[in-house]
């Protein structure tokens, strides 16, 4: 496999670890802006442990499911009082909480401030590859059990839910404390692809980006974030290739403001996105109605 | 007396931070949307301000462009967020579209500029680089004073507007209940354009007050300072006009002074964790004041 | 026979506007019961207090002879009561099936249950369950369909047919013949029929004296948030003061 595959498999691995994360409380109808601020606890938590030379120096196998489990339980804790917040509020809310986590960490001289911190365990594929699969197939399971049916069932309706027994909050609060350790994965698993990490990657535009890829890629089935997380991957990079292959340097230079036509083409064409239950029933329709529906 | 003029200094700066603020907070108080092409508007105004001087033109008449293009770009950002998903769905809250419409372009405006002009910070050479005063050892920009004057003016008509006038009237029957306000012969449609109108020349005048007053233009001018406007627009209250101007005056003033005592990161801090705290807590803002609009989402 | 629910002086303000005044019933167990009146009248504030959406400011609410006044919306699935809704409120990005899954959702609430695959071994025994109960209200069609797709009617019943699976004592049923033509409100007819003849008590709120007439034995008429009238479904259409009430509630409307 040529670098240039390698580099955008372990792209789009990182993206739909992170689409995964904000998926899972947007199916339950919480918009999370923050997606930066669990990528950076998650990320310098394992630096910190597993860095030889300025960190602990512990083990990769011990370090990365450590960092996912902290930044899951800073979420749980952030999720009390974030889930107070409703719409903007929330989306305000989490933006501010993401915010609050880069500041600590720049001022915090024991990983580096804004000099960044170097992270000495380098993993190929062999790591990240495995993980990604897993958290896809945790994703669909998670979403067909009763627990994602509840959460789905809030995202339409969360007085009803509540009146048929779903204990709506804890289910907000368990789909956003996982969304947490996914992102905390994601960002121990960053470290140890790219050897150096630094807040500054991680700011509102990157918490913008994931919001959507899950936006676009459509909350209703797991099948979105991965088909969000492929497309802006893919999109930039076919846009790349047309612009080399065809030689109109314009396709290149153009690829990122066309990637914005069309995130606005797509909410006008597909404004639910891509993967919503209709289309994957045309998709994988087996059996035809049977038509004792009597139109009204 | 240092910090009496960094005092002025956040207050200059913090004059720009309220007009976007209130740009924010008239788009969520009206219509419950979370506009984040603001920080596009603002950086186009300031990008072609700044390439239309630099081709020779009077700085006035590159501001007009700026401004110009920018009022336009919001009229068409209105069609394809609001009014689209408005005349499709009926509540354009509804959904989060016009949210993921919005980023869609800022991502347009900030490649489309970027592939112009490239990255590079730009020097804006102001022609009133000098014009200044001095009053006890403190100094007084004049620009920097022309747009602390003209933004307190500004939105001092703006809430006059919304008081006194038919339009505001109308703009604000639509804040509170958009469906009766149809029914009580508000043209929605012919309003509603006139919000992202506002929007667009509040941003476009911020952009070009900044771009004269510090001198500098690059594609991420936008995003730092709708930043701190949305934290000024959260310490007044969602919605709130008067509140956005408190709170952006106040962003300003803690931004200066915090750089000048301690640097520019650990007040991210405490600034973000108070945006939370009222957020969460006292989601009307700190000063109380009864919200125009919903205010959700 | 004995009574499944009892209000005893219920009241409820909003703003100062009193919208309940002193209501009190009985429901039989067993029985079909309608509750009606004019628009306004506070039936579904009466459901809504039911279902404990509103808190009542005043008086009580018991179900099978316990005081349920303090229980939360939340739980009060779980003691036996279950609703539909005036306007269809299923989940609309929802299959059929899921929807109806939801309304067993308060018998399977164990965290075994809630982390158990439905939706990948789809031969479980909610999803069984859950057909089972589509094919016998009469709705057997593919259980997989998103439920905004489906026809006003149809989504109707399939809300009815999602509070019954959760084997309500008493299932509250407001305005469930509302929009459906009259083949529509036969079948409907004859499932709540059904569900009644196996024990469930069956609340109505109803404008379609027809439907009424045909479906319960019992009337409760509320007019301005208070009891007017009680009695079968005969002595209500003869009492002057229930017709008063329709032909001066529609003055009060047109004035």
């Amino acid at each position: 496999m040529s670098a240039y595959m390698t580099g955008i498999i372990i792209i789009l691995c990182l993206n739909i670890i992170i689409a995964y994360s904000v998926f899972l409380p947007a199916a339950a109808g919480q918009l999370n802006l923050g997606a930066a601020g669990f990528m950076i606890i998650g990320a310098y938590t394992d630096a910190y442990l597993s860095s030889a030379d300025e960190g602990l120096g512990l083990p990769i196998a011990l370090t990365i499911p450590v960092a996912a489990l902290f930044t899951g339980l800073v979420g749980f804790l952030m999720s009390f009082p974030i889930l107070r917040t409703r719409g903007v509020y929330m989306i305000l809310a989490t933006f501010a909480f993401a915010e609050i986590v880069a500041g600590i960490v720049l001022n915090m001289e024991i990983v580096g401030g804004a000099s960044g911190f170097p992270v000495t365990t380098h993993t190929e594929l062999e790591v990240l590859l495995p993980v990604t699969v897993v958290v896809v197939l945790f994703g669909f399971y998670l979403i067909s059990t009763r627990f994602g049916l509840s959460m789905r069932s809030i995202h339409d309706d969360e007085n009803v839910s509540l009146l048929f027994g779903v204990n709506t909050h804890l289910v907000k609060v368990g789909a956003f404390t996982i969304g947490a350790f996914l992102g905390g994965l994601a960002g121990a698993l960053y470290g140890h692809q790219f050897d150096y990490i630094e807040v500054q990657n991680w700011g509102i535009l990157f918490s913008i980006y994931v919001l959507l890829y899950v936006l676009i890629g459509g909350t209703q089935t797991p099948w979105g974030p991965l088909v969000g997380a492929m497309f802006f991957t893919f999109i930039p990079e076919i846009l790349r290739a047309i612009g080399d292959a065809t030689g109109i340097e314009l396709f290149t230079e153009l690829r990122f403001a066309a990637f914005g036509v069309i995130i606005v083409g797509m909410m006008v064409l597909r404004p639910e996105g891509i993967m919503t239950r209709t289309f994957l029933e045309l998709l994988f329709r087996k059996s035809i109605p049977k038509s004792n529906i009597k139109l009204s | 007396m240092l910090i009496l003029q960094q005092l002025v200094n956040g207050l200059m700066l913090g004059s720009v931070y309220v007009m976007v603020a209130v740009a924010f907070t008239l788009t969520i108080g009206m219509l419950n949307f979370l506009n984040f092409t603001i920080p596009a508007l603002f950086m186009v105004a300031a990008m072609i301000t700044w390439a239309a001087t630099a081709a020779g033109f009077h700085w006035l008449v590159a501001a007009a462009f700026g401004m110009i293009v920018a009022i336009l770009a919001s009229l068409v950002i209105e069609r394809f967020t609001y009014r689209y998903m408005k005349a499709k769905y009926g509540d354009a809250t509804e959904h989060a579209l016009p949210l993921v419409s919005s980023l869609g372009f800022l991502i347009i405006f900030e490649h489309v500029v970027i592939m112009i002009w490239g990255t590079d910070p730009m020097t804006f050479n102001s022609p009133f680089a000098h014009a200044k005063f001095e009053i006890s050892g403190i100094i007084f920009g004049i620009p920097q004073l022309i747009s602390l004057a003209l933004s307190i003016i500004l939105v001092f008509g703006l809430s006059l507007l919304l008081k006194k006038t038919q339009l505001g009237r109308a703009l604000r029957s639509i804040a509170e209940k958009p469906d009766t306000a149809t029914l009580m012969g508000v043209d929605v449609g012919k309003i509603v354009p006139v919000v992202f109108v506002m929007t667009g020349f509040l941003c476009a005048l911020a952009g070009i007050l900044f771009t004269v007053n510090y001198q500098h233009v690059s594609p991420y001018i936008g995003d730092h300072v709708a930043t701190n406007a949305i934290a000024g627009m959260v310490i007044g209250g969602l919605g709130n006009i008067w509140g956005a101007i408190a709170g952006g005056l106040l962003i300003g003033m803690v931004e200066v002074l915090s750089i000048h005592f301690w640097g520019a990161d650990i007040i991210k801090v405490p600034v973000w964790s108070l945006m939370l705290i009222i957020l969460v807590f006292r989601p009307a803002g700190l000063f109380g004041h009864t919200q125009i609009g919903k205010g959700k989402f | 026979m004995s009574n499944v629910l009892n209000l005893t002086s219920v009241e409820k303000s909003f703003g100062g506007l009193k919208v309940i005044d002193n209501v009190s019933f009985n429901v039989k167990k067993g029985s079909r019961t309608a509750l009606i009146g004019p628009n306004g009248a506070g039936k579904t504030t009466i459901f809504n207090l039911l279902s404990g959406i509103y808190e009542v400011d005043s008086g009580n609410i018991s179900l099978d002879n316990n005081d349920i006044t303090q229980i939360p919306a939340r739980k009060r699935i779980n003691i036996g009561m279950s609703r539909s809704f005036q306007n269809i409120r299923l989940m609309p990005h929802l299959s059929t099936i899921e929807n109806v899954m939801l309304g067993q959702h308060h018998l399977a609430n164990s965290a075994r249950e809630n982390f158990f695959p439905l939706g990948l071994i789809k031969t479980n025994k909610w999803a069984k369950l859950a057909e089972q109960s589509l094919i016998e209200a009469g709705l057997d069609t593919y259980p997989g369909q998103v439920v905004s797709e489906l026809p006003y009617g149809v989504q109707k019943r399939i809300e009815v047919v999602r509070a019954l699976v959760s084997n309500p004592k008493l299932l509250l049923l407001d305005e469930p013949a509302a929009g459906l033509n009259s083949t529509e409100t036969k079948e409907l007819q004859i499932l709540l029929e059904k569900a009644s003849s196996s024990g469930t008590t069956l609340l109505v709120v109803e404008h379609d004296m027809n439907f009424v007439r045909n479906l319960c034995q019992h009337v409760v008429v509320l007019n301005f948030g208070r009891k007017i009238f009680e009695g079968t479904p005969d002595e209500v259409s003869r009492d002057p003061q229930v017709l008063e009430a329709y032909l001066g509630g529609n003055d009060n409307n047109a004035s």
